[in-house]
């Protein structure tokens, strides 16, 4: 056994095996089931109807306790890692549960708004699994062996180096190297913005202007100075690449957290909406 | 066969020091790892940053996962020779002139230290969106408990008194004006409560569906009764409740409208389900001993033969309910003392008609003298469509079947249905000729004597006249009931004891047959009328051309559908509240008011 398990793949994905069960115990019962002729369709409001609905209810309590008892230290009420693996599977057999208990019946009322949210907090835990799967490996791979702080290191060096190559090139081309060195130290936090570090891009990027204009400048020098100039632009190169991969890195770090913004406070939306959805249905029998 | 590795230090007073040592070869790697022969450590070298390999031709140097430059030139590998500047990272590694016995000789000098260019101010940290996921998550759940939940019930939450419709009929309506925040509240938690509907009220809802009151008067409570005789104040009972016997019967005493009708389903309000008719009609003897009706559970798979309601003429009163069946009844025959044959009227060859030919297709003869009749000839839906109008003698019948009395004399008819009307009639008539006034439309008969007209006659001779009159009238009137057989074509004629006239027996039709059922012509105008009522053999008014059952289960079906089929329930041929006394014995007056039952 490898030393690493997916959450997926818990004790053999075990509720992998209790959601698929669910399900399709669900879309069996719905398939079976003949509602009375007076509700022309399958409804909540059937035995069914109120079957399914209260299994989505209490799924959905119970899913939103994984908030409590990952925070839960000394707790031995299974593991953690069980806990995750169970709501990432039961999450998503509310998909089944949920449909069917509405029956496909949708409008624009609040029952219809507790089930889209619903939706869009198991879409959004949708990517944070796929995230949560994919991105270390992704991280990784673009980190290769290195780690956040060697990178800056590396740019840093670079940084010295490049002054020091461009001592030797007219003074233009030492302004251009000096200026964006400062800029660079002064107004640049790698990553910018939140919404620039999901994006992963920084237009801004001085280092990245500087080589470009530097390049643009280029034909102007001959002999050993150009040849010392095609080393300034390598270097620089290396700068933008480092920087990029800084980037990529904190962008794959904001992504894996960023779901979390939507899929908690949304779920708490669904709570509201799903106590006034079951309070509407039962003032108003 | 080892190097000689010099590590060039600074010391706190600035002076260089050298710590030599001896590597063993001939493979030595350059790297962060401790496992390096040669350690240099420092982040921003790779683990396994470079390979030197030593031999008797000399030493190369080979890149690892790191950069190396050599002369400040970036290479994958290099020969080494003495003086060489190899640049690993922040290290200057410089070759110099070994001693004997070792191939080569290396001085690591650390030329960038860490410290040099530490703290640049950069911030590369994760920012994460100020507000946290706990603040956004306690936004979400008030802002949606509110609109969702509070807002919409804010009116009951605040304790506001009930609006005047949602206590239907007897509501209490307040005479204090509600103030200018009860008027907001009201406006804003009935635009939410809106979204509570989880679907559209049936179009007959409409009117009070912005109201959730009016049906659902009590919370937490099944929509009452009460709320639905608000205004269906005559709704009927199915049978009496004292015919029901038995706790099935009491469960269908206590039923409520809404165990059947079923709001928010779409524009139609769904009505009732077969299922809860069968659940009766599986065994109605059990639950009501009393009845009369037969085992049903499905149009197609189980309901009895139908029963007509058949009339006697003779007793008006009695209506005969025979089931059809085969063999049918004895008692499967209309009694409407009419004589009729429906073969004879329909015969293909047509039928003699006084006013000759009527359209090209129903001309036969020469003469153009046949018609050939149609059943809408006489037969014609009435107002609704749903039934047949009655025929009439008037309209149907007398165009060919001519009451005229003596029709050498005269084209003049006597009137339908009155025989002392018709004796006056005739007495009149019959005097004015005697009498020498012949008008113009009549040849007068030759038997009969005229007086002269201008003469002056006496009185006896004007009563010896009008006897004269009388006498031809009765004997024409007799020759009407009696010798011509007008009268007796279609009816039953029987003379009078001692000569006071005839008896005519009372002629009743039946124009329903089956009275309870929805039945309607004007919806199976799209089948000949032959299709069910198949007279071309009926000779005599007693035979009754009602469908049976099967003929119905060529096109019907019941409520399960089946393919080419008209699926069919209870309720599309029979009425549930078609009984005599109010729903559940509720009347408007015993209604509760709201927050009792």
């Amino acid at each position: 056994m490898s030393q690493h398990q997916s959450i997926l793949e818990f004790r053999h994905g075990r509720y992998f095996k209790v959601a698929l069960l669910l399900c399709a115990a669900a879309i069996g019962v719905y398939a079976w089931h003949d509602p009375p002729a007076i509700y022309l369709k399958p409804y909540g409001g059937t035995w069914l109807g109120y079957t399914l609905g209260t299994i989505g209810a209490v799924l959905i309590l119970w899913l939103m306790l994984l908030g409590i008892r990952k925070r839960r230290y000394r707790s031995n009420m299974g593991s953690v890692q069980g806990w995750t693996s169970a709501h990432i599977y039961l999450g998503f057999s509310l998909i089944v549960v949920a449909t069917l208990h509405c029956a496909f019946e949708f409008g624009w009322n609040i029952h219809t708004l507790a089930y889209a949210l619903m939706m869009l907090v198991i879409a959004s835990g949708f990517f944070g699994v796929y995230a949560y799967l994919r991105y270390p490996e992704y991280m990784t791979a673009n980190l290769a062996g290195e780690t956040l702080e060697t990178m800056l290191l590396k740019v840093a060096d670079l940084e010295v180096k490049c002054k020091r190559i461009a001592l030797d090139l007219p003074d233009e081309v030492n302004a251009l190297i000096m200026n964006a060195s400062k800029r660079a130290a002064e107004k640049t936090a790698l990553g910018g913005s939140f919404r620039r570090q999901l994006a992963g891009v920084d237009p801004g990027h001085p280092m990245r202007l500087a080589r470009d204009e530097l390049l643009k400048m280029g034909t102007r020098l001959s002999g050993d100075q150009a040849k010392v100039q095609e080393q300034l632009v390598m270097e620089m190169t290396r700068i933008v690449a480092l920087t990029d991969r800084v980037r990529r890195d904190l962008q794959l770090r904001a992504q894996m957290q960023v779901w979390l913004y939507f899929h908690v406070p949304l779920s708490f939306a669904l709570l509201a909406a799903l106590t006034a959805h079951i309070i509407s249905v039962f003032y108003f029998w | 066969m080892d190097i000689q590795v010099v590590y060039v230090t600074v010391n706190r007073r600035g002076q260089s020091q050298r710590d030599q040592q001896r590597v063993a070869g001939p493979s030595i790697s350059v790297g962060r790892g401790t496992q390096c022969q040669i350690h240099l450590p420092d982040p921003r070298i790779a683990l396994q940053h470079a390979h030197i390999t030593v031999s008797e031709s000399g030493a190369t140097l080979e890149a690892g996962s790191g950069r190396v430059q050599v002369n400040s030139h970036e290479v994958g590998g290099a020969k080494l020779a003495v003086g060489d500047r190899i640049e690993v990272g922040p290290y200057l590694l410089e070759v110099e002139s070994p001693p004997a016995g070792v191939p080569l000789a290396l001085s690591v000098t650390l030329a960038a230290p860490l410290a040099a260019h530490g703290g640049d101010g950069r911030r590369f940290t994760l920012r994460l969106p100020r507000a946290s996921k706990r603040r956004l998550s306690y936004i979400a759940f008030i802002g949606t408990l509110l609109l969702c939940l509070l807002v919409p019930l804010a009116p009951e939450l605040l304790g506001y008194p009930q609006t005047p419709s949602a206590t239907a009929g007897p509501g209490r309506i307040d005479a204090a004006e509600p103030g200018r925040i009860e008027h907001v509240v009201r406006t804003v938690s009935t635009r939410l409560l809106q979204t509570w509907n989880p679907g559209p009220v049936s179009r007959a809802h409409q009117p009070v569906g912005a109201d959730c009151l009016t049906c659902h008067a009590f919370p937490f409570v099944q929509v009452r009764d009460v709320s639905c005789i608000a205004c269906h104040k005559t709704i009927k009972e199915h049978v009496p409740a004292a015919e029901l016997k038995g706790a099935q019967g009491q469960a269908f005493r206590d039923m409520r409208c809404a165990e059947c009708h079923r709001d928010h389903k779409g524009m139609q309000m769904a009505p009732y389900a077969q299922e809860q008719c069968a659940d009766c009609h599986r065994d109605v003897k059990s639950v009501a001993p009393d009845a009369k009706s037969g085992k049903a559970t499905d149009f197609r798979t189980e309901h009895p033969e139908f029963r007509l309601s058949l009339l006697d003429a003779n007793k008006p009163d009695a209506i005969r309910r025979v089931r059809q069946g085969k063999p049918a009844s004895p008692d499967m025959v209309e009694r409407s003392n009419l004589k009729f044959n429906h073969a004879l009227h329909l015969d293909p060859g047509g039928v003699r008609d006084p006013e000759g030919k009527r359209d090209a297709s129903g001309v036969r003869d020469a003469q153009g003298r046949r018609t050939v009749l149609r059943c809408d000839d006489c037969h014609q839906p009435n107002e609704g469509g749903r039934l047949m109008a009655p025929v009439f003698m008037e309209l149907h019948c007398q165009r060919c079947h001519s009451l005229a009395f003596e029709p050498k004399v005269t084209k003049r008819q006597v009137v339908h249905g009155d025989e002392a009307a018709i004796a006056t009639m005739l007495r009149e008539f019959y005097a004015r000729l005697v009498l020498g006034d012949v008008p113009p439309d009549v040849n007068p008969p030759p038997d009969l004597p005229r007086m002269r007209p201008g003469a002056v006659v006496t009185y006896q001779e004007r009563q010896q006249a009008l006897k004269i009159a009388d006498e031809k009238a009765k004997l024409v009137l007799r020759e009407l009931f009696e010798t011509r057989k007008v009268c007796s074509t279609c009816h039953e004629v029987t003379p009078k004891a001692g000569g006071a006239g005839w008896e005519v027996a009372p002629v009743r039709v039946a124009e329903i047959w089956m009275p309870q059922a929805l039945f309607s012509h004007a919806k199976h105008t799209t089948e000949k009328c032959t299709k069910c009522h198949d007279v071309s053999q009926s000779k005599d008014s007693g035979h009754i051309a009602m469908p049976g059952i099967a003929l119905c289960r060529e096109c019907h079906v019941g409520a399960r559908t089946v393919a080419g089929k008209v699926t069919s329930d209870c309720a599309t041929c029979h009425k549930f509240h078609a009984g005599s006394d109010f729903w559940h014995g509720v009347l408007q007056a015993q209604m509760l008011p709201r927050g009792k039952k």
